[in-house]
């Protein structure tokens, strides 16, 4: 794998937890409350199990915490959850919901080219760069295309999502002693984050919260009277640019990190539920951002008590929130009026 | 340029092509629009007003002929089409009318507030100062108008720019959008112009009006008067237009 930071080395993570990370989440894309594990749960060292045999407790889960095992997946996931809470706003304002798709499958891809470069030219290509560069790439293509086009802007949407999934599989197939990292960005099975991931997830998240920030009133006016906001000579071009390369960076860095599937799932169902739920952008972005960050941390804990995959659990607890927001929104509108 | 005694030239079309592609859609037109003005641009559906509009206003590269602004640093102002509007964003009236502040970078300063007391004010001059904390997208069309009237007010505008913005309003309601954008042309010297289907009102209103059709290749530009009674007009409109004939009756 190319290098990038192990959170623990090897013989760390066995000190804590035996010949394997023990219980927790499911590193199967596939996993079911039943099925098997790829090695038994082990308790680390100093912890407790709980009383029923195999069920992760919380005194194991605190003791990962301590280590840093946990603490930086969950810190990633809430971080991202609440970062791409904020951007999914404008993106289903946009409704651009399936650029964001697009763009994650795009930037799995690059972050499997960059596994297969190493592995069989020995080019090393630090993954999220990969990942970074193909997710403009895409952006690029849709923003410059879907101006352009004859077609549904949908149909270039769904060709690049189209193109960048089956590459990312055909390129896995060709790594197999990697390919269990390719499923965990494509499927967001990942337990483990590095300490680079996180702070990359982090210093992406940073940025693109100040300039969502310091062009809130641009990015609205631009979205919502594009051609009443030319004539005002807002840069509304640079606008529109400034928010899909916050979106293929944000999505670059946490699709590595965490895998596309919740990077999917934060970018559109936290802010689909505050937008059905508030008439304020303000409080839907303060809400989206909430519940991103909720389902991001939730999600990993639902996931180690559990037992199941990591992206799936908190793609799922994102759909949730969205199922109670959605009748609440209904009873509220039905109640005001 | 402005003569002495005459108002200040704001916006001119000089031998103006508009069209796309390379490929003008209609004749050449020269025109000044001057302070204080109200232009009406009149033609039926698809005869490329909105095309001209946006050509004048530097949303589409003219295809010949030059736009020329009166003085650098021209405040234009523009209510589009109401389709082209996104009524999804969850914006209150207050948040809508206060984007008529925001121009150039301004968005960045963070207190370009939206208590500004200019949004205030310009809320009561259209008389919607109850529904400052309404969500936009709830207001009836009259209503959301009346905001988007505000938004120009408190945009400083030295020309305003409207297209059909009384597309979606009965008679009453679109008299009343009338006269409210006549008063401010009255109090602010502002020139207003608009696009209109409603020909009873431009005649009411306007001071000047040109007629665009890209299928006769037309482009008439003078008093309403004069362009009402030119046989262009009649070619393209029937012989009394409902809208007018229906002022005219009721005005006898």
């Amino acid at each position: 794998m190319p290098d990038g930071g192990e959170a623990l080395s090897h013989d760390e993570l066995e000190e804590a937890f035996g010949s394997d990370l023990g219980a927790g989440p499911s590193t199967s894309a596939t996993a079911t409350p039943s099925a098997p594990h790829e090695a038994p749960a082990q308790p680390p060292m100093g912890a407790e199990r709980s009383a029923v045999e195999g069920v992760p407790s919380w005194s194991e889960f605190a003791h990962g915490w301590e280590l840093g095992i946990y603490r930086d997946p969950v810190l990633c996931g809430v971080f991202a959850g609440v970062v791409l809470g904020v951007l999914g706003v404008f993106v289903v304002l946009r409704r651009a919901v399936f650029v964001t798709a697009a763009v994650s499958q795009a930037a799995g891809l690059g972050v499997a080219l960059a596994f297969y470069l190493e592995l069989t030219l020995h080019a090393h290509i630090p993954p999220v760069l990969a990942a970074l560069a193909l997710a403009l790439g895409a952006t690029a293509v849709l923003t410059y295309r879907m101006q352009r086009m004859r077609l549904p802007s949908e149909t270039l949407v769904g060709l690049i999502y189209l193109a960048a999934s089956a590459g990312a599989i055909l390129v896995g197939d060709r790594i197999a002693q990697e390919s269990h990292d390719i499923a965990s960005i494509l499927f967001g099975t990942a337990v483990l984050v590095r300490p680079m991931d996180l702070a990359l997830v982090v210093g992406a998240g940073t940025i693109t919260l100040i300039v969502i920030s310091a062009g809130y009133r641009g990015f609205l006016f631009a979205g919502f009277d594009p051609e009443g906001a030319s004539v005002h000579r807002l840069p509304v071009r640079l606008l529109d640019l400034s928010l899909w390369v916050l979106v293929a960076l944000e999505v670059s860095v946490t699709t590595r990190a965490i895998g596309a599937l919740p990077v999917f799932a934060f970018a559109v169902a936290p802010a689909m539920a505050a937008l059905a739920l508030l008439e304020r952008v303000r409080w839907a972005l303060a809400l989206a951002a909430a519940l991103g960050g909720l389902a991001g941390g939730l999600g990993y804990l639902f996931a180690f008590f559990y037992e199941f995959p990591v992206g799936a659990s908190q793609a799922t607890l994102s759909l949730l929130f969205l199922l109670i927001c959605l009748p609440l929104a209904r009873v509220l509108r039905g109640s005001a009026a | 340029m402005s003569r002495v005694g005459e108002p200040k030239l704001l916006l001119a079309s000089r031998s103006v092509e508009v069209g796309y592609l390379g490929q003008a859609i209609l004749p050449p037109v020269s025109v000044e629009i001057r302070e204080g003005e109200f232009w009406a641009i009149i033609g039926r559906n698809g005869s490329g007003k909105t095309t001209w509009l946006k050509t004048m206003l530097g949303l589409l590269p003219p295809v010949r002929g030059r736009v020329e602004h009166g003085h650098a640093g021209l405040r234009l102002s523009y209510l589009p089409q109401r389709k082209a509007i996104d009524e999804l964003y969850p914006l209150l009236a207050r948040d809508v009318v206060r984007m008529g502040l925001d121009r150039g970078w301004s968005f960045v300063r963070p207190w370009l507030g939206r208590e500004h007391p200019e949004v205030t004010s310009a809320l009561e001059e259209m008389g919607v100062n109850d529904l400052a904390d309404e969500p936009f997208r709830r207001l009836s069309e009259g209503q959301k108008q009346r905001v988007l009237f505000a938004r120009l007010s408190v945009s400083r505008a030295e020309l305003a720019v409207l297209d059909e913005p009384t597309s979606a309003m009965d008679q009453v309601a679109e008299h009343e959008a009338f006269t409210l954008l006549d008063g401010l042309r009255e109090r602010r010297g502002l020139a207003i112009v608009i696009v209109s289907h409603y020909l009873g009102m431009v005649r009411r209103f306007a001071d000047r009006a040109l007629l665009l059709d890209r299928d006769t290749g037309t482009a008439v530009s003078g008093a309403p008067a004069e362009v009402f009674a030119d046989d262009r007009f009649h070619a393209r409109f029937s012989e009394r237009p409902p809208a007018l004939k229906t002022l005219e009756d009721g005005d006898a």
